[in-house]
């Protein structure tokens, strides 16, 4: 390699670092006043461009005074050669992956096979089952325009895109599905991602970057935690859905952000139907706070759209609050349009600059051109033909009325309540149940799990794999509601729990029972999977019924 | 809200027979002698990628055309500001809310990638074979928010900018019946996260047959190529490890190693030397501070660069991982499917085991008309990462019709699927890539990269080239790829040839013809001849196009000086 090429630091967040650290430097040089002076003079507020350019005039110099041989760095201390071979001889790493332990490895077999389609009723294990474990809740998945759509996509323009977005990657299904996504919420533009869960960890840094604020809900799902932790900004955590304690922050940070200049970007990030919980903020006191504080808000509507309001067009319609309120909504394709990747909608100006910025969008492919026709076509299937319609949609009305139904059914069961606590509101598809307060004291088991402070972060920053990878009571609690799950499936219903993972989280969780509502099964099938869950769940938690059958489960595993 | 006359138009028909449009997607080999096995010939030294360098003008020129483009850019910035304030209302921050980005941040997108805004992000219909149809489109005023109108017409142009290697970018044939009958048979999604629900027999199948192309015992797969790096160091190393990475490494994998919290050090481009004083030091000097040993290191390198057309030496690699046990993960993205006799990959092309490798990771978007990522490595690995990588967990699962695509073009290279298809398609890459290459050369273009590279950069150094070659290139009906900083130096602006199996010999005639003609224009030809394709050694190479597309599509097979 000749000394030619130059290395460009990695983004132009890194510049910024770069130049500052090269103005330092240049400052301490005799003489620098007066030209720092005159460069300050002529472009007040923004030295760093001056020296941007300083930087490249520099450069052209160094260029053509470089030497054309690198000199090595010195290997670092005073070790001989022998020394450092010994030493590389010596050295002994762990083994790459820390391997699944005898406790561990029952997990790989509880994740579910299906045979053929995913709709309603699935097959599972050679079992017809009734299938409470799907995401597609609107079954469009199983539905025959959907199908045709997609079809006729692949056969005009294949499977994958082929390319970047910038690239020649973007086809007129693409820019057709960004059109009705913005038309359909009632944003100025919108655009698609390859994969919902890397949209958030590429949305939030191209705003948010090291210095700036973000006040954020304890509850946001691990996409959004990523996102926080790649743009390197302040966090500020406030209690679930916790309005008084979201203000109380506000305030208190105020006088400092007050003094701020320049003014640094600052957001409030919530959700619209927590992936966790199952529940929503209260939007009208979102929206209050962040105009009366001077926030934008960022809200990840992946559970919401084609859920929530009368139309499906997610948590500001069911407040009646129009979408430019919310600077920033990101949402999921794969969920209730059965389809694949991520979308973001907001302002043209939002929208333009991660064309160009966001990492997700401009190092990867385009999503597959299929997958944008299916979104089209789950839109207009949702809102009959009309993306602007008021009209109430009929089948995001069935769906609320069925998930209704059988939320209803396990919050009022006197025998259940007990044993399990339900902790979504009734117009969530998915249905989360933990393990009551009360069994779970019985059987001895800690409030929560992980968490800031809590043994699994800590063994995470000290690198303690065998820590971090298995917290046994965790695991255990996790094994006894897999049981629940085994029990349904048994009796041909299949129910999932939640899988979440300890190290990857920074706050806390418990673990529970997700029953998935979609709109493809019956009211009577509901009906009778409530009584296969019930049941299974009264007859787990009677043969588990304290401290020590609790422990002796860890010898089924 | 968008005004009805900038809504994308509906593709126009096109007057096809379906025969005409599989010929239009991938076009019938017109020789056997346009054919080539893509392999390194072990007993020979590996090739050190030999970068030639221009005149010192074109250098004083490309600084002084930055300089002049940053002044126009502050003048209008600064006028702009004061008449048009409306189209900075970005920058400047409203209701007391900060601006959505920094001026600085931003003054190279708006005043110098805008330039060239119409050259990106062309749209088009259709599949992105051997070539594309691109929406004609229109701005009015200065462009500032990247709008246009479209005039409803398309143009079908040559294609040589999609990651199409082997041709599946294809919209019938055997891979598309297999995506048809997925959809019928699974549907459009998968339905959830793979731990969950989303894991379907054809998930199963298809991580099987992807182990198993590449020599590895299991494999995991996921729905996109980026999202596969950027969540996969996260569930392999912690504060306390070391990842050790090419700098000119994809953006997904910084990503993912950042997202790790691991340590991180880079080393210059392919620079073996380099890389082996940097373990020693780091090795024997342990972690910073505590001076404890490093619990693991990992090597992170790319097979195939995607913006140099290099290759990274692989035999040294797995040299260096036997002397000091760090972990190997190489990044096939662009070398699986494109290079190796075989088709597998930089382990096949170089001859190694797999087994020397401990974590392949790669994209199926390149070379198999699909789109997603995978890893594969030893069955104790992967059933860790199973469990452990986050999109398995709360993410989505890849679709059925993209599985049913892998699976398919996977037993189609590997000959298990109509015979005789897969080799063909092996050999015609290989072949385009060189005879391509070889061309360029002769012509007197400085191009990068390794021999059998498809990927071939063109350098163009002046930013103000990159526009005009590629409209150029749009006017003779050849669609290119050009990319600048900071996708790649500030110098070395350049232009991006992705060769396909697709393309047939007489394409790619078209192909030197044009760029012989643009070349001249854009005075583009100034090569020094170190690199190859001098007609006699020492001189520059500036060969007559005749003469080039006489003897070059023998010459390529034998040998690329
Ligand atoms: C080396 C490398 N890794 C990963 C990716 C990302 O793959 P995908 O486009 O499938 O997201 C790319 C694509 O450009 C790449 O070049």
């Amino acid at each position: 390699m000749s000394t030619t090429t130059i290395v460009i630091p990695e983004s132009l967040n890194n510049i910024h670092i770069y130049v500052l650290d090269l103005y330092r430097r240049f400052a301490g040089l005799p003489g620098a006043s007066i030209v720092i002076g005159y460069i300050k003079a002529s472009y007040k507020d923004d030295p760093l461009r001056s020296v941007f350019e300083l930087a490249l005039l520099l450069f052209a110099v160094k260029y053509f005074l470089s030497s054309k041989k690198q000199a090595n760095k010195p290997t670092l201390a005073k070790l001989s050669e022998k020394e450092v071979d010994d030493l590389c001889q010596e050295w002994e790493p762990e083994p790459l992956a820390f391997p699944l332990g005898e406790l561990e490895k029952w997990q790989l077999a509880d994740i579910p096979v299906t045979q053929g389609s995913v709709g309603p009723h699935a097959c599972v294990d050679a079992r017809d089952v009734l299938n409470l474990a799907s995401l597609d809740f609107l079954n469009f998945n199983s539905n025959a325009v959907i199908k045709a759509a997609a079809k006729q996509t692949i056969m005009k323009s294949g499977v994958g895109a082929c390319g970047p977005p910038n690239f020649y990657g973007t086809q007129d299904y693409h820019v057709r599905a960004e059109e009705d996504l913005a038309e359909f919420l009632g944003a100025e533009r919108a655009m698609v991602y390859g994969q919902d869960f890397n949209t958030n960890t590429s949305v939030l840094p191209s705003f948010v970057k090291r210095g700036d604020l973000c006040i954020v809900d304890s509850g946001v799902g691990v996409s959004t935690q990523n996102a926080l932790k790649m743009s390197r900004c302040r966090v500020q955590w406030f209690n679930h859905n916790d309005m008084d304690h979201l203000e109380e922050i506000l305030q208190e940070l105020q006088p400092g952000l007050a003094e701020e200049k320049p003014i640094t970007r600052r957001f409030i990030v919530s959700e619209g139907l927590f992936v966790n919980f199952g529940d929503y903020p209260d939007l009208h006191k979102l929206v209050e706070l962040k105009e009366k504080y001077r926030y934008r808000l960022f809200l990840d509507e992946s559970y919401s759209i084609g859920v929530l309001g009368k139309t499906g067009r997610g948590l500001p319609e069911l407040f009646g609050i129009p979408r430019s309120s919310i600077e920033i909504t990101t949402g999921s394709m794969a969920l209730a349009f059965a389809s694949s990747g991520g979308f973001c909608v907001g302002e043209s100006d939002m929208i333009q600059h991660q064309r160009i910025s966001s990492l997700a969008f401009v190092f990867s492919a385009s999503l597959p051109p299929y997958c944008a026709r299916v979104t089209s076509t789950a839109l207009h299937l949702i809102t009959n033909g009309d993306l602007t319609s008021e009209a109430e949609s009929k089948i995001v009305a069935s769906l609320n009325t069925k998930s209704e139904s059988l939320s209803e059914l396990f919050s009022s069961d006197r025998s259940l309540q007990p044993f399990v606590l339900v902790k979504s509101i009734p117009l969530s598809p998915v249905i989360h149940m933990r393990l009551s307060p009360k069994y779970r004291e019985m059987l001895q088991l800690p409030p929560v799990y992980g968490g800031p402070q809590s043994a699994v972060a800590q063994a995470w920053s000290r690198g303690l794999e065998a820590e971090y990878f298995l917290d046994e009571t965790y695991n255990l609690e996790n094994f006894l509601l897999s049981k629940i799950v085994a029990l349904c499936k048994s009796r041909d219903v299949l129910i999932t729990r939640s899988k979440r993972i300890l190290h990857h989280e920074v706050v806390s969780m418990v673990p529970e029972l997700l029953v998935c509502v979609t709109d493809g099964v019956s009211v009577e099938e509901l009906a009778i999977a409530f009584h296969v869950v019930k049941e299974s769940i009264l007859a787990v938690t009677q043969q588990v019924n304290n401290h020590t059958a609790f422990r002796r489960l860890e010898d089924e595993l | 809200m968008k005004s009805e006359a900038s809504k994308i138009p509906n593709a126009p028909p096109d007057n096809f027979t379906p025969a005409e449009r599989t010929e239009r997607e991938f076009g019938r080999l017109t020789s056997k002698e346009h054919l080539y096995v893509s392999q390194h010939i072990s007993s020979e030294p590996l090739p050190e990628p030999i970068m030639d360098e221009p005149p010192y003008f074109i250098l004083i020129c490309t600084y002084l055309n930055y300089l002049i483009l940053i002044i126009i850019g502050h003048i209008r910035d600064f006028f702009g500001q004061i008449f048009y304030p409306a189209d900075f209302k970005a920058l400047t921050g409203q209701n007391g809310l900060a601006p959505w980005y920094s001026g600085f941040e931003s003054f190279y997108v708006r005043r110098l990638k805008m330039r060239l805004d119409d050259c990106f992000a062309r749209p088009i219909c259709g599949a992105p074979g051997r070539f594309i149809k691109c929406f004609e489109r229109i701005t009015d005023k200065v462009n500032v928010n990247g709008s246009y109108h479209y005039t409803g017409d398309v143009v079908e142009c040559l294609n040589l900018s999609s990651y199409n290697y082997l041709g599946f970018a294809q919209s019938s044939g055997t891979c598309t019946d297999a995506a048809l009958a997925s959809v019928e048979q699974y549907g459009t999604s998968a339905c959830g996260p793979r731990e969950q629900i989303g894991t379907t027999s054809l998930h199963v199948e298809c991580e099987r047959v992807i182990a198993e192309f590449v020599g590895k015992p299991s494999a995991l797969v996921f729905s996109m190529g980026f999202g596969t790096n950027a969540n996969l160091f996260t569930s392999l190393v912690n504060s306390k490890c070391l990842v050790i990475s090419d700098e000119l490494n994809h953006a997904s994998i910084r990503f993912g190693v950042r997202m790790s919290g691991a340590s991180v050090k880079v080393f210059p481009h392919n620079d073996m030397e380099a890389l082996e004083a940097l373990l020693r030091a780091q090795i024997s000097a342990g972690q910073p501070k505590s001076h404890r040993p490093w619990k693991k290191i990992i090597v992170a390198v790319e097979g195939l660069y995607s913006m140099e057309g290099n290759l990274c030496n692989l035999p040294k690699l797995v040299e260096l991982r036997e002397k000091y046990r760090f972990f190997l993960f190489v990044d096939e993205a662009h070398s699986i499917g494109a290079l190796g006799p075989n088709g597998k990959g930089i382990c096949d092309y170089f001859g190694v085991s797999p087994n020397k490798i401990d974590l392949l990771m790669g994209t199926v978007t390149k070379s198999f008309g699909a789109t997603g990522g995978y890893v594969a490595a030893d069955t104790a690995v992967i059933d860790r990462l199973r469990l452990d990588i986050a999109t398995n967990v709360y993410g989505e699962s890849i679709a059925p019709p993209v599985l049913a695509q892998i699976i398919s073009s996977l037993n189609i290279i590997d000959g298990k699927v109509n015979p005789g298809e897969g080799t063909e398609r092996l050999q015609r890459i290989a072949f385009n890539s060189r005879y391509l290459r070889l061309a360029l050369k002769r012509l007197g273009f400085i191009v990068y990269g390794a021999d059998d590279s498809p990927v071939i950069p063109v350098l163009l150094f002046l930013p103000a080239k990159m526009p005009a070659f590629s409209r150029m290139m749009y006017e003779h009906k050849i669609a290119v790829v050009v990319v600048g900083y900071p996708a790649t130096p500030l110098t070395s602006g350049r232009v991006r040839l992705c060769v396909s199996a697709a393309l047939t010999k007489e394409d790619l005639d078209r192909v030197i013809e044009a760029m012989s003609e643009v070349g001249d224009k854009l005075f583009l030809k100034f090569s020094s001849g170190i690199a190859g394709g001098a007609k006699k050694k020492g001189e520059a190479p500036r060969w007559a196009l005749d003469d080039v597309l006489a003897n070059t599509a023998r010459d390529c097979t034998i040998s690329m000086a």
